[in-house]
């Protein structure tokens, strides 16, 4: 799973829950692979991100490297700021683990890089 | 080229066709005169119609047959005398350009016509079908005529003029708003028709609905049932001005019924529920009366129906043409229910599936890849019930995801480098207004129930930022939309043509009791699809006959049903609505 998803993923559809995000992660399994850098791509996607959770979520995974925590002004021209982001997003993998809704500490399981985000029947 | 020269020719040609018509037909056929000609190279499968046949060939004589076989290429006209069919041929043979592309057709004698039973038959009246000739006197046409004046009253239907009293007849729905009574009531004028039915034929029948229809000659009426949840039985019909030929089908069977001006059609038990009627938009009928064929050509046509509003549901016993049985199926199938039954016939199918399906499933549909396709880089598209993962690196500058309740075909995926996880299309785990995009093919015809679906569409429009959209296909129940056959019907190499579809239909669904009180039909495959919800099989190979076949729940849609259920929502505009390979398919956008 890579942080990029995990910036989308909630557990709001939890009976009980509001707003279930951001959901915690443990990792017990983290990977770094290449993945071709198109700064165009990450310009664009950088307004659609919850900022704080990335950074916090790079941080948690021990990922942050020297990641700013505050968007820089102009980064839709900074190379060297979106090839950071580049690869907080899309090169860090998750490999096993789990995320935990950060309301009910309802855990989902990370395995092979699938997060399990299936409810039981009783929980929906 | 001299005479004897293009005789030769001909000779040469003839001795071709004749081996032709003799494997396709099993007919034998040669130069020697009978009453019976066979044109060897036009027939249904060229274009050739009865009514270009009839125009032609009446002109040597009576005619007494005119058989035009479905899927062949050669058809048969018969001559009361010896002496008409001699003279069509000396005239016609190699020389009149009626077969494909204005070539001439070829022709020889044969002693008989084929026997067959899937060609159009005159002989006999579907049954519960009555026709009561000269119903009504000329003055009484005149005067019923002068209830319903068209040139004044016109309105936008593309085919025909129609106006309604009592109630309206909603073309859209096909049914009527049952609680929304129109100000004019039927005319007091036609009152003098129940009075006739009840005192000549001892039919009781108080119409509240009744339905004007103004053909101009030309005009037809697509095959149809008359919804059964709308009305009671019968349905009355009444011709006026012009007679014309009304064609009743019910699987194989394709009867030709004439209506004759000023007569009564009693439209009741299995012709009124099981039964489609239609009439084919043309200019002239070719007509069976007195074992011959004549040209009956059609002048402006009214027809005024007449039917009774049916109060509560329908109880009749025809039930894979009943909306009211329908209905009924699926309200059983309560939320509790219709979890179970997806987790029965939809999930564990799919787990014990998952490779075979995903063997099978390479192909990107066109229509669809263009959709994800058209994203901008940076685009978050989200594509829920991705299954193998087909659409998923469709896009590469775009960020692609995808969410499949099979762990199977989720691992599919991953395997294939695909960013995924696994969720249900019901509660998808991701936040409001994330997505530039969403797909969803062919996963919500697998949800139990109409509250459901609606529930999975909501979820996609949740996901979708304001002015992203949505690509939702789903099976479509008709599998044979305007003479096309989809993929799925054309797989089976006995459906060469729509007609055979129907052909095969003749096979009844068995029942199969899945829930405790829920009990559903199961599909015949590559067969057009009876029910509205019905278990189709998908077969394993290479597994002993008792445990290699899964029953997968569907809910095929009808037309119009998705965009109808889309338009529920405030929220989205239906951009795009369409019929591709089998499926019924939107275009939303979140508004
Ligand atoms: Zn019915």
């Amino acid at each position: 799973m890579k942080l990029l998803t995990h910036n989308m993923l909630t557990s709001k559809c939890m009976k009980g829950v509001s707003v279930g995000y951001p959901l915690g992660i443990n990792a017990s399994d983290v990977r770094v692979s290449e993945v071709d850098f198109n700064p165009d791509f990450i310009a664009r996607m950088i307004p659609k991100l919850d900022w704080a959770v990335l950074y916090n979520a790079a941080e948690s995974i021990g990922q942050l490297e020297d990641l700013p925590k505050d968007l820089a002004n102009n980064y839709e021209n900074d190379q060297e700021f979106l090839k950071k982001v580049h690869h907080v997003l899309l090169e860090v993998d998750i490999i096993n683990g789990e995320l935990v809704c950060p309301e009910t500490g309802r855990k989902f399981p990370i395995n092979n890089g699938i997060p399990n985000m299936l409810l039981n029947e009783d929980e929906v | 080229m001299n005479s004897a020269a293009k005789t030769k020719k001909l000779e040469r040609k003839l001795k071709k066709l004749q081996h032709t018509v003799l494997r396709e037909t099993g007919m034998s056929c040669d130069l020697t005169p009978t009453k019976n000609i066979v044109i060897c190279n036009a027939g249904l499968v060229n274009g050739l119609s009865e009514e270009a046949i009839y125009k032609h060939f009446s002109q040597h004589g009576i005619l007494e047959n005119i058989l035009l076989l479905p899927g062949k290429s050669c058809s048969f006209v018969s001559y009361t005398k010896l002496q008409s069919a001699c003279n069509a041929f000396e005239t016609f043979n190699g020389k009149l350009n009626i077969a494909q592309d204005n070539k001439p057709v070829y022709l020889l004698y044969t002693s008989s016509l084929p026997v067959v039973e899937t060609s159009k038959t005159w002989k006999n009246l579907p049954p519960g079908l009555l026709i009561l000739e000269d119903f009504v006197t000329d003055e009484e046409e005149t005067e019923l005529l002068k209830l319903c004046d068209f040139e004044k009253d016109s309105n936008g239907m593309k085919n025909r003029q129609v106006k309604h009293y009592g109630y309206e007849f909603r073309y859209d729905t096909n049914n009527v708003d049952k609680d929304k009574p129109l100000n004019e009531a039927i005319p007091d004028a036609c009152n003098f028709l129940w009075n006739r039915l009840s005192n000549t034929y001892g039919l009781d029948f108080h119409p509240d609905q009744l339905t004007v229809n103004h053909y101009s000659a030309g005009q037809g009426i697509p095959h149809h049932v008359d919804t059964h949840s709308a009305f009671e039985d019968p349905i009355v019909s009444l011709s006026l001005q012009s007679s014309v030929v009304m064609e009743f089908k019910l699987d194989n069977q394709h009867l030709c019924v004439l209506l004759p001006r000023k007569s009564l059609a009693v439209i009741s038990g299995e012709s009124r529920y099981d039964w489609t009627h239609g009439i084919t938009p043309r200019k002239f009928d070719v007509v069976y009366t007195n074992n011959n064929f004549t040209a009956l050509e059609r002048a402006t046509r009214t027809s005024f129906t007449f039917r009774k509003i049916l109060q509560g549901e329908c109880r009749c016993s025809y039930k894979s043409k009943c909306d009211s049985y329908s209905k009924q199926v699926n309200a059983s199938i309560e939320n509790d229910a219709a979890s179970r039954l997806e987790k029965l016939h939809v999930h564990e199918v799919y787990e014990n599936i998952a490779s075979h399906f995903s063997d099978t499933r390479h192909k990107p549909w066109p229509n669809v890849l263009e959709f994800v396709q058209s994203f901008d880089t940076g685009s978050i598209l989200v594509d829920i019930g991705c299954g193998n993962g087909k659409y998923l690196g469709q896009n590469t500058s775009s960020f692609s995801v995808g969410c499949d309740q099979s762990t199977g075909l989720i691992n599919v995926c991953k395997d294939r480098g695909f960013e995924v996880f696994t969720g249900n299309c019901l509660s998808v785990p991701l936040r409001d207004d994330i997505a530039d995009g969403v797909i969803s093919i062919a996963v919500i015809h697998h949800l139990a129930n109409e509250d459901r679906r609606l529930q999975a569409i909501k979820e996609m429009v949740r996901v979708l930022r304001v002015g992203g959209q949505a690509l939702v296909y789903v099976w479509a129940k008709d599998q044979c939309k305007n003479e096309e056959k989809s993929s799925y019907i054309k797989q089976d190499r006995r459906n060469r043509k729509c007609k055979d579809i129907t052909s095969r239909d003749g096979a009844v669904d068995n029942e199969v009791s899945v829930l405790q009180g829920v009990s559903l039909p199961v599909h015949t495959n590559r067969t057009q699809f009876k029910h509205n919800d019905v278990l189709v099989p998908w077969k394993l190979k290479g597994r002993s006959e008792s445990d290699n076949v899964f029953l997968r729940f569907y809910h095929v849609f009808q037309e119009n049903e998705l965009p109808g259920m889309c338009r529920e929502l405030s929220n989205v505009e239906v951009v795009k609505s369409y019929y591709d390979q089998g499926n019924w398919c939107v275009i939303l956008r979140k508004v």
